[in-house]
């Protein structure tokens, strides 16, 4: 008995979770996301998804898009490119979704042409310049400064703080990076813009995929004399070249980029395009709120605030798009391109998109991790050149 | 079905089918792949290519590891370079797909010869390790030369073309990829019939015994090092079709170890295992998936917890497997079969 009432009971209830999505399925605007919940960048993957599936439930909590909700279909693809291909099929020809929240260099750079046939706004977590050429790939975006302003960025700090420390010449610069797309992204806009503005690049280190020891890299920047370096792994590897310097004895700066931080390392320079969680920014309110309402246990961080940021921004797209009676891809592309100055409520700079010019913002905020806390150093303002663009 | 052995001559006992009856099922299995574009969508039509795609690269690996006994970890580099050859050929010298792919599985064939050499000498984990080598060498080769392949960022493989039509939807490439695949599964099936085939079994179940009866082993290795790499070319020729951008990435050292996996799991020396185990490793994250996302979908909060149980059940039926079948699926199909041949009068 015991068990055919457990049953009947199982039964009830995926009944019940059955029936409201029937009821519902009319009024739906379905978005794909693609997401790494297991695969090598899980360690950011998974509270940028939860940040982007919280916003999601605030939205719709909130009465959704002109009276629809959105729907999500999240899934992981682990950071496997033929699984997010088969994803990005599924959610294209079988669920018809409208756009969709993808996530790294792998996924992005494997769908970049397909996105752009099948005209689905894809926003990435890849931060790659040419991406942000719509000539070229008019589907995507991305809500933060772009791997290279990131780079151009830093390399300013550096002058400052080289002059600030009454060094004489050249500041020694070094660039550390793994052998992949994400790694390279930035090099040669980094090389260009540091030869401008006179700061030697002295030393190119390679950092192989899941490397445990960075000691004959860092031995030989020692040997070159260099005192700043720009990291350009993820956090994992960021940690185990720090660990390194610190084993033998370097007095090197170091930076990174925004995947590459975070407030569990020392003394790291770095790119922070979206603030860290708990920042007092008027917007942070409601992810505190969804932090309370979903799960008070958890902690977060800069990525969780970093898949927030790129939810708002899409969901102002749909927005547009449902006013315009457009809800589809050219739709969102549209109502997208038509942000001017759109702010996140300081989670991240506002953003601009146009036609012509998917760069989001040319302002980058640098911080620096003190007593393991994140501290604002400035704000670095590039111009928006025509030179600069796509590269 | 008949329940005992009536084999009369050799050339009854060399047949490929014992009896009429799997001629007709297999015919209609046949058949069967060949309307179901009609009414499949294009996620199924995709995820079968994928698991055609495995079947001809898990056919090639087995001909090395399977039936030829040396242990190779090769497969993702081969996959890269029957994939890159064919992004070269197809995008930049613009040759019809037709001569593509086979151009690619002989080219990936060479690549396979020269690294098979030290099977000479090695035996085992040693030559585990010397593959190993060579897919490093091979990464590191599609990595840098940035003018061939594109480098890190990848290259884009134009469609195939066929009489004018350009095969870029998921329905054409199955069209094409299938008759690759029967093709092969043939050639591969009476490849074992022939003196070249009993050479690779009879260097795998003892080599000294096979170099006394006068196998000349080393020839033979590299043969079968030289047929698995053009099987395998061939298959990493498709997936560039299909991908239709490939880039270092989609060649990591999981994949051949996923290869690895598959004959394993669906049964070393058979051919019938190489298709068991390709369409068992495909299959099992999209159906982990399935179940993960409508789970997921009702509660969308779990799915970040969700997610990662997908690797621990894979790694879970993985084990089991290996506990309570070590010969693989393909024995398991075979004593299945037994078992009905003899219903209901078993002995």
């Amino acid at each position: 008995m015991n068990v055919q009432k457990s049953l009947a009971g199982i039964l009830a209830a995926a009944l019940a979770a059955l029936v409201p999505s029937w009821a519902s399925a009319q009024q739906e605007i379905k978005v794909g996301g693609i997401f790494d919940l297991t695969g090598v960048t899980s360690d950011v993957g998974k509270p940028f998804a939860q940040g982007v599936q919280d916003c999601v439930a605030v939205t719709n909590d909130a009465g959704g898009i002109g009276g629809k909700k959105i729907k999500l279909l999240g899934a992981d693809y682990g950071y496997k490119i033929d699984q997010a291909r088969a994803l990005y099929k599924k959610f294209v020809n079988d669920d018809k979704v409208v756009m969709i929240q993808g996530w790294g260099t792998g996924d992005t750079e494997a769908l970049k042409d397909f996105v752009g046939q099948d005209k689905i706004p894809y926003f990435s977590g890849s931060f790659a310049a040419p991406l942000s050429d719509p000539s070229k790939f008019p589907y995507n975006f991305f809500v933060a400064p772009t791997y290279s302003e990131q780079l151009r960025s830093w390399l300013d700090w550096v002058k400052q703080d080289y002059g600030k420390g009454g060094g004489k010449g050249k500041a020694k610069v070094a660039f550390m990076f793994g052998d992949n797309a994400y790694g390279k992204a930035p090099l040669a806009a980094g090389r260009k813009y540091a030869a401008e503005i006179g700061v030697d690049v002295v030393d190119e280190a390679v950092l192989p995929p899941n490397f445990q020891d960075a000691t004959s890299q860092l031995l030989t920047m020692k040997q070159k004399g260099v005192e700043y370096a720009y990291i350009n792994v993820t956090t994992t590897g960021v940690s185990l070249v720090l660990r390194d310097a610190k084993k033998l004895g370097l007095t090197v700066k170091f930076g990174s980029n925004p995947y590459g931080f975070s407030e569990s390392l020392v003394a790291v320079t770095g790119v922070v395009p979206h603030v860290p969680f708990g920042t007092p920014v008027p917007g942070m309110k409601m992810l505190e709120a969804a932090h309370q309402k979903y799960h008070p246990t958890d902690k977060h961080d800069a990525m969780y605030v970093r898949g927030w940021a790129s939810c708002l921004v899409w969901t102002e797209g749909l927005r547009g798009a449902d006013k315009a009676g457009q809800m589809n891809g050219p739709g969102v592309k549209a109502a997208v391109e038509k942000l001017a100055d759109f702010s996140t409520g300081g989670l991240s700079q506002s953003v601009t998109y146009t036609p012509a010019d998917h760069r989001p913002t040319m302002t980058t905020s640098i911080y620096q991790i003190q007593n393991g806390k994140l501290v604002k150093i400035g704000d670095y303002i590039m111009p928006r050149t025509k030179e600069w663009f796509g590269l | 079905m008949r329940c005992g052995d009536f084999r009369q001559s050799y050339a009854e006992d060399m047949s490929l089918f014992e009896s009429p009856l799997p001629r007709v099922l297999l015919a209609g299995l046949l058949v069967f792949l060949l309307v179901l574009p009609g009414f499949a969508s294009t996620y199924w039509l995709d995820v079968l290519s994928r698991i055609f795609i495995a079947i001809i690269a898990a056919t090639g690996l087995n001909v090395v590891t399977g039936y030829t006994g040396l242990i190779s970890l090769g497969t993702a580099a081969f996959l890269a370079v029957g994939g890159f050859a064919t992004a070269a050929m197809a995008g930049k010298a613009g040759l019809p797909f037709v001569v593509v792919i086979p151009l690619s599985g002989l080219l990936t064939a060479l690549v396979g010869l020269v690294f098979g050499i030290p099977s000479l000498r090695l035996k085992g984990l040693y030559l585990a390790v010397a593959t190993l080598a060579a897919h490093y060498i091979v990464e590191f080769i599609v990595t840098h030369w940035d003018a061939m392949t594109g480098g890190v960022n990848g290259i884009s493989v134009p469609p195939a073309h066929f009489a004018g039509l350009a095969l870029s939807d998921d329905r054409s490439m199955y069209y094409l990829i299938l008759p690759v695949m029967v093709g092969l599964l043939f050639f591969t099936k009476n490849l074992f019939r022939t003196k070249v085939g009993k050479a690779f079994v009879a260097i795998r179940d003892q080599d000294i015994s096979a170099e006394v009866m006068g196998v000349d082993v080393f020839r033979y290795k590299l043969l079968s090092f030289a047929v698995s790499s053009f099987i395998i070319g061939v298959a990493g020729s498709l997936l560039a079709y299909q991908a239709r951008l490939i880039s270092p990435e989609n060649f990591p050292i999981t994949l051949a170890i996923d290869y690895l996996g598959m004959v394993i799991i669906g049964g070393l020396g058979s051919i019938l295992g190489s298709i068991f185990g390709a369409i068992f490793i495909t299959l099992l994250p999209e159906m982990l998936r399935l179940a993960t996302d409508a789970l997921g979908s009702y509660w969308p909060s779990l799915m970040v917890i969700v997610a990662p149980i997908k690797t621990g059940v894979f790694g879970l039926v993985v084990v089991l497997f290996l506990i309570f079948e070590p010969d693989g699926m393909a024995a398991r199909w075979n004593h299945i079969k037994a078992y009905w041949k003899l219903y209901p009068f078993s002995y």
